[in-house]
């Protein structure tokens, strides 16, 4: 079964893929080539075309990751982890700064945005952190503390950068991995005291202005209708005025004056809806709950801690993308700059979700695997 | 054997599933609040984002005289307009405005007012009729002036130094009362300009076309990113008003005022239309449509000459001894009177206890109807006054035109008085005296006539058959004429004595010297205009010179008259204000434009001039 030597042997375990899990990932791919198609006038060098070229390398990419024995993954999670750490360091001493924020890291080739590295690292650290250590100490102090020093390193630093949307995605899969290891309620009801006496003093101190100014318009709408809540309100006309059935493809007018900024990238979903409705905003939906669900069922047959773990906790991430996007489009949400996973433009998101759903069919590829407990 | 609680970690998958489950619930029901529940709401909202509609002014159009000779029209006028929600900070940006060209504290306390009374996208006007300098000046500083829009726009522009403009009107902005009394949205717009007075006003439906209106999509920074494809209403551009004014002829006239003040009419005794309507001192329309500013205005209001008002139309003035045709057709039509009857001037007649004075020193002698009206004897015209009394005089003198406001189709046309007994008890609550009748006999006392109703008094003595009509803009709906209803013989006996007092020599329009139509005879009278009391004691001594007095006290100049006397053309009504003995400054002026306006109108001379005849 793990003899990947022979070619018989690879062509078997291509097989052995789950193809369903990939049919549906690259039909939610579609959908983005489809509205970044529309969203840039129906120019197709604007973004679609960028879009299925990034489609096809990732999922090469995601094939490749999926191949790849779990073992190997399990073995790569801390050096991964710590690469990645030293590369938002490296942001913070010599990145590239766009739209006011440092979060690229100019590697010549390509422009590396660590933090999305950091947002599958930080998975399979916490994968191998709870797989080696003894069940008995998950909810001791020394447990957590390695938990929480591991969850805190890169929180830190992708918000110097600064980054809200991102810390608090990785703060959020940390905490829900932690938290399906098994930590038990009274240190969960403790952590959910303590960030309640911390959240007001992060907003004052730990917040730049523009971000506590975007938290702020959020809570009220009317405080700067030009600036921060103006996303917020061109967006939700646009949603609005598309209907139960949409204004039909390319027929969207909010999109097609520049009304929603940004909307080939995290605003692509005013485009879905103001085009095709309800009927479409809730089939896109529904794609994404099937992802999930089919993630979440795939995670149910790994027979070790570290493949759940790291199966549940990349669908994690994934989901957290989903809700923070779509609640921000709907006005639920402070805007924060995540991007709509597999549909929104933008080449480094891409190619981080794809390796996500690659080490998820890794996982599931290698169920089966014995994968021992290292010493810790 | 499983490494790990199985149980724990699936328990609180399931949690975690749910969860989310119920967060993909909550974004549904969202979605379904913006898209199903306020769907109608968003939808508004969102055309609200794409479509604005713009005003679009269309071009006013013009006003010509009779050949199509420009009288008003559009000019390139350079201005500078801001749209306020472009705009930062309005005070500074004022201030940077006026580095380049000052703005006055009205200007800017315009500018402001403007800008609250409007929407912010609606372009206000900061100045216009920039010069060339000023206007590029600006256009090198519009790079750090957003919202601040230089342009070419149509301004109005009255070529002639004024001549036309009391005819004509000027246009300026529209006031509240305007915008109240007319919801044409042109009238918000804070560049469109309305007609105020004159034919600018009384046309300016006609003129000022039909506004556009215009479908532009607009970003959200309101910047148009297109003209929708086809315009829900494409702007009409004003129509041009023909007039029958002779822009020549009314030139020439104004030059043979030079300084003076008065009113002329140059009508035509065929059809009434009026080639020449002519107030002096003029004043430049150009500056109202600028603004005007307040050393413009006291200039304009303190000028004793009284620029502004349109004499021709709306003076009022003794018709004097013009007024003698009308008392004579009143007598011919009585039948009370023997056309050879005699009468002997000895300059002064008594009335009750009052004396009645002729203006010829030492009087006229005996003199007959015919002698009467040539030399303009007042006594014999006191004496014809009283046989007839006033109410016949009154009669006649309206149908003739005195006391008539005429509609030539713009405002300010004065009905004069053409007083009777009738008249003076509602008006002055007391009873007609002989006196009156006498006064009103050689055209002075209560009556007055404007230059207009002279020249129409003129063109109806000369058409004879038709009570003619003045009329100003070509194209507009005349009545009928109706007939004028007096004997020919009547008519033709009065005629040939305004010919006698032209063209005989005794007459007090003779001239012997040559100055006369060249080829023509002309028929006309003089009148002398008194404005003054003549005291007993300077009669007795010496009545003083006209040039001897200060201006204010100095008579009117007054002249009607008509050529060719066979086959008449055009008559004339003049008068030149203060401008001393009818035979002169009005005689000269009349017989002048009476040459110009035949030599303009191509008449040949076909009969031959009529010499000393004496018909009848």
């Amino acid at each position: 079964m793990n003899t990947l030597s022979s070619k018989a042997g690879l062509t078997a375990k291509l097989y052995e893929i789950n193809w369903l899990l990939v049919a549906l990932v690259t039909l939610v791919g579609l959908v983005g080539v489809v509205m970044i198609f529309a969203a840039t006038d129906g120019v197709w060098s604007r973004g679609a075309q960028q879009h299925l070229m990034r489609l096809i390398v990732a999922g090469g990419l995601m094939i490749g990751v999926a191949m790849v024995d779990v073992k190997v993954w399990y073995t790569l999670a801390y050096p991964a982890y710590i690469g990645a750490l030293l590369l938002l360091i490296g942001v913070d001493v010599m990145g590239v700064s766009v739209n006011g924020s440092q979060r690229w890291l100019d590697l010549q080739i390509i422009r590396l945005q660590p933090s999305e590295i950091m947002k599958l690292a930080i998975v399979l650290a916490l994968a191998r952190y709870y797989h080696d250590l003894p069940k008995w100490r998950v909810s001791r102090f020394f447990g957590l503390l390695g938990a929480a020093i591991l969850i805190l390193m890169p929180m830190a630093l992708i918000l110097r950068q600064p980054d809200l949307g991102t810390t608090l995605l990785v703060a959020a899969t940390g905490v829900a991995i932690a938290f399906l290891a098994g930590v038990n309620w009274r240190v969960i009801g403790g952590a959910a005291l303590a960030s309640a006496v911390a959240l007001p003093l992060f907003f004052r101190f730990g917040l730049k202005e523009y971000q506590r100014s975007r938290i702020l318009t959020f809570l009220d709408p009317t405080r700067d209708p030009t600036g921060a809540s103006y996303h917020i309100t061109q967006s939700k006309i646009a949603l609005g005025s598309g209907g139960v059935s949409g204004k039909g493809f390319m027929n969207g007018t909010q999109r097609q004056l520049e009304y929603v900024p940004e909307n080939r990238t995290d605003f692509i979903f005013t485009v879905i809806g103001e085009e095709f409705g309800l009927i479409g905003s809730l089939l896109t939906m529904g794609l994404y709950m099937l992802v999930i669900g089919l993630c979440i069922w795939l995670s149910m047959q790994c027979k070790h801690i570290f493949s759940r773990l790291l199966v549940l906790g990349l669908t994690t991430t994934f989901t957290l993308y989903i809700f923070i996007n779509l609640g921000m489009v709907m006005g639920l949400a402070p805007v924060v700059g995540v991007p709509l996973p597999l549909i929104s433009y933008g080449g480094t998101v891409i190619l981080t979700v794809m390796t996500g759903f690659g080490l998820i069919l890794s996982a599931h590829l290698h169920r089966k695997n014995e994968l021992p407990r290292s010493s810790f | 054997m499983p490494e790990f609680d199985e149980g724990i970690i699936t328990r609180r998958t399931a949690m975690l599933g749910a969860g989310g489950l119920g967060v993909f619930g909550v974004l549904a029901s969202r979605l379904y609040y913006l898209q199903v529940v306020k769907a109608e709401d968003y939808r508004v909202l969102s055309d609200d984002n794409r479509f604005n509609f713009n005003i679009t002014i269309p071009s006013r159009g013009r006003i010509l005289d009779r050949f199509g000779e420009n009288l008003a029209v559009n000019s390139q006028d350079y201005r500078v307009v801001m749209v306020p929600e472009q705009v930062k900070d309005i005070e500074a940006t004022l201030k940077r405005v006026s580095d380049v060209m000052p703005l006055n504290d009205k200007t800017i306390k315009r500018i402001k007012k403007d800008i609250r009374e409007h929407a912010g996208f609606v372009p206000i006007l900061i100045d216009d009729h920039l010069d060339w300098k000023t206007f590029s000046a600006l256009n090198l500083n519009i790079p750090d002036l957003p919202g601040v829009i230089p342009e070419v726009g149509e301004g109005r522009f009255y070529p002639n130094e004024g001549i036309f403009a009391h005819t004509l009107g000027y246009v300026g902005r529209a006031d509240p009362r305007d915008v109240q009394k007319d919801d044409d949205p042109m009238l918000r717009q804070p560049t469109f300009r309305i007609g105020k007075t004159g034919v600018e006003a009384a046309a300016d439906k006609t003129l000022r076309g039909a506004a556009g209106k215009l479908k532009v999509e607009v970003n959200a920074l309101g910047r148009v990113v297109r003209e929708w494809p086809e315009p829900k209403d494409k702007a009409v551009d004003g129509k041009d008003i023909w007039l029958t004014i002779d822009a020549e002829l009314q030139r020439y006239a104004a030059e043979l005022f030079e300084e003076d003040s008065g009113g002329i009419a140059v009508i035509d005794v065929m059809t009434g239309e009026l080639r020449t309507l002519l107030s002096m001192p003029t004043f430049d329309g150009n500056m109202f449509v600028s603004g005007l500013t307040q050393d413009d205005m006291n200039k304009l209001n303190n000028d004793e000459k009284r620029p502004q008002y349109n004499k021709v139309l709306s003076g009022g003035y003794p018709p004097a001894s013009t007024f003698k045709m009308a008392v004579m057709l009143a007598g011919l039509e009585s039948d009370l009177i023997n056309v050879e009857g005699k009468t002997v001037c000895t300059q002064k007649i008594r009335v009750g206890n009052r004396n009645f004075h002729c203006w010829k020193r030492g009087g006229h002698g005996l003199v007959n109807m015919r002698d009467a009206l040539k030399q303009s004897c007042d006594i014999y015209f006191y004496e014809l006054g009283q046989i007839i009394g006033m109410d016949r005089i009154a009669q006649m003198g309206r149908k003739l035109g005195f006391g008539t406001a005429f509609d030539v189709g713009i405002s300010g046309v004065k009905s004069g008085i053409m007083p009777d007994p009738a008249w003076k008890q509602a008006k002055l609550g007391n009873g007609w005296r002989t006196g009156d009748t006498l006064n009103a006999s050689i055209g002075q006392g209560f009556v007055l006539a404007t230059p207009l109703q002279l020249a129409v008094m003129a063109g109806r003595l000369a058409n004879g058959r038709k009570a003619l009509v003045p009329n100003l803009l070509i194209g507009q709906d005349l009545p009928e004429m109706e007939d004028l209803g007096i004997d020919p013989e009547h008519i033709a006996i009065v005629q040939d004595a305004m010919w006698s007092v032209c063209e005989e020599p005794g007459g007090t329009a003779y001239r012997d010297n040559g100055v006369g139509i060249k080829g023509f005879d002309m028929a006309g009278k003089t009148g002398t205009g008194q404005v003054r009391g003549i005291s007993t004691s300077e009669r007795l001594s010496r009545l003083r010179r006209n040039e001897e007095l200060p201006w204010k006290l100095r008579d009117h100049s007054i002249f009607v008259g008509y050529a060719p006397y066979t086959n008449p053309r055009f008559a004339v009504g003049c008068i030149v204000e203060h401008g001393g003995s009818g035979s002169k400054r009005a005689a000269s002026i009349v017989r002048s434009v009476l040459n110009k306006a035949l030599e303009r109108d191509g008449v040949k001379p076909v009969t031959e001039a009529k010499t000393g005849e004496q018909s009848l």
